[in-house]
């Protein structure tokens, strides 16, 4: 249907609209108009991603010149499958109604992993073999080589796209990953190097985070993306610890040991090309004279994306003098691997602060801030001087490298933290440097910076004012959209006390208690028998999930759970989880029914969606708080409270709740879906935890459903699934959570969405 | 229910019930018309959805009914135990049933311990059924069920009845689990290449697999809010479902035995048909006595029966007599749905009762033959019982128009 939104003609692909699929069109109508970051919170399975992408459609065909690019950064491959659908049912739908072929170029990117078409090298499983393996036939040097040799292999597919695939932009219309391996096979070009290629003139481009967030990929393949971009972070309740993970380094020992082989390999190469080649190393070292100029005059025309990594400083100075020739760089890089080996040979925990070991590698090793800084520049261009097709060698080399470099580029917002031990074992030496950046906010700067408007939206963002404190930005729009329902089918409801009245509660002090496990233990059992199919539990770690699991086993818990669920278990193991995710969905497809047991933060609270009958309830055991004795989150938190003036408490409810609310998201995915949400933990009730669910879950949460007893919790739950599974049509939703475009025209509904609008 | 108020529970022993919950206040803050308009939109869509139109019905039903004994059904929420109260309404639908569809066969099985249990095997005798109802109300129940069990003993029991027959299955569900031997979705094929319709009531909650049996099977699935809401669903089983389409519209072969039982006076045609002889219906008991006079004898073999319908047993032909084809006639031709109307200011009372309409009543019914208007109770009368429009009959140009 056509829409006027706000003056704007929108082309919705449906015949039907949710009215916050409206709201929030309007709303996101507002932040592009005044150019500016906003942050969305919207509830799974309302339509998130068709509505982001009319409208933004809508508004690149209305305002070409004001907005050129959609960039669409979701989590997964699978997500980003979903998105290319979305698109494709939307471009269709233009193509119908216009009448005419749309100029609008819309592309899926992945890794090569994902896209490669070579024979061989796509039977490969792992992703740094796949890299490597299309490094060693693709690299400039390789293809020389080839030149002049014929026995030297290259890939078919690369030198095609090389050859044609530039001069002949990709023609309109949606490519996710199989049409462009498709595309590519038929024109045998490389799909992957062809969908870089074309993200630069590409209207809609679809990729993963770490393509604009990790400062090491977003430098090679989103540097040339304009400035009259939108960006929209889908899924992005996690933004700030991607944003953290891509900034920090974790040096182990074995990744020092493997550094010391790559440098001797290093080592023999340079010495080999000095007897052959000397000539190319000179090139190098009048290259690395004159500087990274172009870079530099890259950065002011406003070119590229800034890097936090390269800063600014390295792009206007030479590389310094006692690094510039090959052997002395190597010479250089030995001392900082062995100083770094030294500092692991720790007895007890260190913490540090960037400058304090600069000063110590400056009085120890005598190596300055200046040359440190430049390591990583210094290393990719030795590497490529020296022509090493092999780069999965030199990974450690490179993550030691980065840490060089960052150590000595920033001074706050990051700390240094040496474990000669892990917690859990702490007979066992197993040295670890951390390398940790505590300040979310420095790679996703330049984001916020260089486009005009960052959309960052997700299911689950509450409380909406924390992440524009941790991401340091101002958003132009704030809001929270509820789901209008036609019938009441999310439950959610807070159990206290088990039917001994004893209170229920993942709190440090009582978690060992027997009641208490016992009392947990009797809520599920219970639930068991009265609810259908699936039922999903989160505990608050691993560590907690088989203490408990065992002294169910002991109270004779798990028989009786037996008789009505089989049960299955999450694992560290990844191949183990995804066994008993199929046997889980067998079992509730069967009829049987099945109860998962898992852990918050772990795989299946983040990615796996539990719709229907998969997950007709979910049981949060306790309040999934992080750990709160490492080391690394206490030094975050500290940063956070002198940085931010964010209170420890409260960034800790705020990072539970987010994810207490995540797993309870899981079981809800659309408006004929329901599922009932018990919170297990007497501190759920308080006002500070139950004011941070999102507002979605918080509007069905009625304030006799918060103390409960388990008894009290299933009879609820009796009565609710019988309402539930009484005939529910399509027709019970219109009008009421389902509009058409009559419905929305009319002048009640438009009075209401104005009202949700102010609301808010 | 008589019995129910001896083994009521005491009021503490029962769940908590929110009964204010259900009530809602309208714009002028009265409850009154809200629960009117409850009420009658609740009759309304059950009036709808018995107007299925001409479309061809499955008349000759063979019906297994499973009733679930695992051990929730011991389970309070119906009174006085759901296994009982399934029980009680079944002897209801049982008669109910073969009241509707007199052709019909219907067998009982029940499921409990992973196991099927045949309880009666398919007969048109009702007699025979509620007596086998009465003595389940002291099996125990234990263990799970297990769905596919069940539906292979009853679809091994109905493979083989005439292709012109509607084939059903209705499953009483109490349980939120099935055990089962092997894969579910092998017999819900089966099911569907042999034609067989598998509707379920759930006792508790919605559970998947009942579902996409029910969906695939083209039958229905419904679960129950309370005992009052479970005897309707059961009752919506008794009207003959349309026929699933690949049936052929076929000749049936039946017997009209003749004579009637109670006529002793020797007019009948032949002596031989009211000799005293043994009923083969009772040939099996200890207790069989020889029949007197009365009785019905099949036309094409002359074996005696004392109660009608029923298959021979001896050459297998359907015994009917010519009143019970004539009960089922009007499933063929169900009268059209009355249209719904405002208030019409011309009518002051309902056709059929005579029932003055005042304001409470926002809606009547009128129907399209006629026009006639009919209060929304009538409506519903005429609709489930009477099955036919007074108005229509009692004109004598529609009446002519109708037998035409």
């Amino acid at each position: 249907m056509k829409l006027n939104v706000d003056g704007l003609l929108v082309y919705f692909p449906y015949d039907y609209i949710y009215p916050e699929q409206f709201s929030y069109m309007l709303e996101l109508k507002r932040a592009l108009d005044a150019k500016g970051h906003c942050l969305l919170e919207m509830p799974s399975g309302t339509g998130k991603t068709t509505t982001l992408l009319s409208l933004i459609v809508a508004y690149m065909k209305a305002h070409p010149l004001d907005l050129t690019k959609l960039v669409y950064c979701s989590r997964t491959v699978p997500e980003i499958e979903k998105v290319m659908e979305e698109l494709r049912k939307l471009m269709n739908y233009y193509e119908k109604e216009m009448g005419m072929e749309q100029n609008i170029l819309g592309l899926a990117l992945s890794s090569r992993k994902n896209l490669c078409i070579h024979p061989s090298v796509s039977k490969e499983r792992e992703g740094k073999v796949v890299d490597g393996r299309c490094y060693s036939l693709t690299a400039s040097f390789v293809r020389a080589r080839h030149a002049a040799d014929d026995a030297v292999p290259i890939c078919d597919f690369y030198e095609g796209f090389d050859a044609h695939g530039k001069e002949f932009p990709l023609p309109p219309g949606v490519y996710n990953l199989d049409d462009l391996k498709e595309y590519g096979q038929m024109k045998r070009w490389c799909p992957y190097f062809l969908a870089r290629h074309t993200i630069i003139h590409a209207n809609i481009v679809v990729y993963s985070y770490h393509y604009l967030l990790d400062p090491k990929i977003a430098e090679v393949v989103s540097k040339e993306i304009s400035k009259t971009s939108v960006v929209v972070f889908d899924e992005a309740h996690n933004i700030d610890n991607v944003c953290i993970d891509s900034m920090s380094v974790k040096i182990t020992k074995r990744l020092l040991d493997k550094c010391s082989n790559s440098i001797t390999i290093l080592e023999t190469t340079i010495s080999n090309m000095k007897e052959n080649d000397s000539k190319r190393l000179e090139k190098e070292y009048k290259r690395l004279v004159e500087g990274l100029r172009d870079a530099t005059i890259a950065r002011e025309t406003d070119m590229a994306l800034v890097n936090p990594v390269l800063p600014s400083e390295v792009l206007e100075e030479a590389v310094p003098g006692t690094i510039r020739t090959a052997e002395h760089f190597i010479a250089f890089l030995k001392r900082v691997v062995e100083y770094i080996k030294t500092r692991l040979r720790v007895q007890q925990v260190v913490q540090e602060s960037p400058a304090g070991f600069l000063r110590d590698i400056h009085t120890k090793v005598c190596i300055d801030r200046k040359p440190l800084r430049f390591t990583a520049e210094r290393l990719a261009s030795l590497i490529r001087t020296l022509e090493i097709s092999d780069l999965t060698d030199f990974s450690p080399l490179v993550t030691v490298s980065h840490f060089a470099t960052l150590v000595s580029t920033y001074t706050k917002g990051f700390t240094i933290i040496i474990e000669p031990f892990e917690d859990r074992a702490p007979t066992v030496s197993n040295p670890i440097l951390y390398f940790s950046c505590l300040d979310s906010s420095i790679a996703i700067k330049p984001v916020f910076n260089r486009f005009q408007t960052v959309v960052i939206t997700s299911g689950t963002l509450s409380p909406l004012d924390m992440y524009p404190k941790i991401l340091d930005f101002h958003p132009v729009i704030m809001t929270s959209f509820t789901m209008t329902l036609a019938r009441p089918c999310i439950l959610p409801m807070i159990v206290s006390k088990g039917n001994d009245q004893v209170a229920m509660s993942s709190r440090y002090e009582t978690r060992e208690d027997t009641a208490v496990i016992r009392n947990y233990g009797n809520l599920l059992v219970e639930v068991a028998a009265a609810v259908p199919d699936g039922i999903v539990c989160f505990f608050t770690s691993y560590l907690y999930l088989e203490t408990i699991v065992s002294s169910w086993y002991d109270q004779g818990i798990i028989d009786q759970l037996q008789r009505h669920k089989l049960l299955f278990i999450e694992t560290q193991d990844a191949a183990e989880t995804s066994l008993a995710l199929i046997n889980y969905i067998k079992a509730c497809d069967n009829g049987r029914g099945a109860v998962l047991l898992s852990v918050a933060r772990g795989k299946v609270s983040e990615g796996i969606d539990f719709d229907h009958h998969l997950g007709r309830a979910v049981l949060m055991f306790g309040i999934p708080y992080v750990y709160t004795q490492s080391r690394i989150l206490r030094a975050r938190l500290e940063y956070l409270r002198d940085q931010f003036q964010i209170r420890e408490n409260d960034f800790l409810t705020f990072d539970a709740m987010r994810h207490a609310a995540q797993c309870l998201g899981r079981c809800m995915r659309g408006k004929t879906d329901y599922g009932i949400m018990v919170l297990a933990d007497k501190r759920f009730s308080r006002a500070d935890k139950r004011s941070k669910l999102p507002k979605w879950i918080q509007e069905h949460l009625k304030d006799t459903n918060c103390n409960l007893s388990t008894e009290e919790c299933v009879q609820i739950c009796k009565r609710w699934l019988r309402q539930m599974a009484q005939p529910f049509s399509r027709e019970d939703q219109l009008g009421i959570s389902l509009l058409t475009l009559e419905q929305l025209q009319s002048e009640e509904m438009q009075k209401k969405i104005q009202q949700r609008a102010q609301g808010v | 229910m008589a019995d129910e108020d001896e083994t009521k529970e005491y009021r503490w022993e029962s769940g908590y019930e929110k009964t204010w919950e259900a009530i809602k206040e309208d714009d002028d803050g009265l409850l009154e018309s809200n629960v009117a308009d409850l009420v009658a939109r609740a009759k309304r869509k059950r009036a709808a959805l018995k107007a299925t139109g001409a479309i061809q019905l499955g008349m000759m039903r063979h019906l297994f009914v499973v009733v679930d004994a695992s051990a929730c059904m011991f389970l309070q929420d119906l009174k006085p135990t759901r296994f009982l109260c399934v029980l009680k309404l079944l002897e209801v639908f049982v008669h109910e049933f073969f009241d509707l569809n007199p052709i019909s066969q219907l067998g009982i099985l029940t499921t409990k311990m992973k196991r099927s249990e045949q309880i009666t095997v398919l007969a048109g005798n009702q007699k025979k059924h509620i007596e086998a109802l009465q003595h389940l109300k002291d099996l125990s129940c234990e263990g799970e069920p297990s769905l596919q069990n069940s539906l292979e003993r009853a679809m091994n029991g109905l493979k083989n009845m005439p292709a012109h027959s509607s084939r059903e299955i209705l499953v009483l569900f109490g349980s939120l689990t099935t055990c089962d031997p092997g894969d579910i979705q092998k017999t819900i094929k089966s099911l569907k290449d042999n034609n067989i319709r598998v509707s379920i009531i759930g006792l508790a909650a919605e559970v998947r697999i009942c579902r996409e049996i029910a969906k695939k099977t083209g039958g229905t699935y419904n679960v129950l809010i309370d005992d009052h809401h479970l005897k309707e669903l059961i009752l919506s089983q008794v009207q003959p479902p349309a026929v699933a389409g690949s049936i052929e519209a076929s000749l049936v072969k039946m017997g009209f035995p003749g004579g009637t039982p109670t006529l002793n006076d020797g007019t009948s045609d032949s002596s031989a048909d009211h000799a005293p002889a043994y009923c083969l219906c009772h040939i099996d008991s200890e207790t069989s006595s020889l029949m007197g006079p009365n009785g019905y004898n099949c036309p094409q073999c002359g074996s005696r029966y004392c109660e009608l319908p029923v298959e021979c047993k001896q050459c297998g032909l359907t015994l009917v007599s010519a009143p019970h084809l004539a009960r089922s006639y009007h499933h063929l031709f169900p009268i059209k749905p009355f249209v719904e109307r405002a208030q019409v200011p011309d009518a002051t009372h309902c056709f059929a009762c005579a029932k003055l309409f005042v304001e409470a009543e926002t809606n009547v019914y009128e129907c399209e033959n006629c026009n006639q208007i009919v209060c929304l109770d009538c409506d519903l009368f005429i609709r489930e019982t009477l099955h036919t429009c007074p108005g229509c009959a009692s004109d004598p140009v529609t009446a002519q128009m109708k037998t035409n």
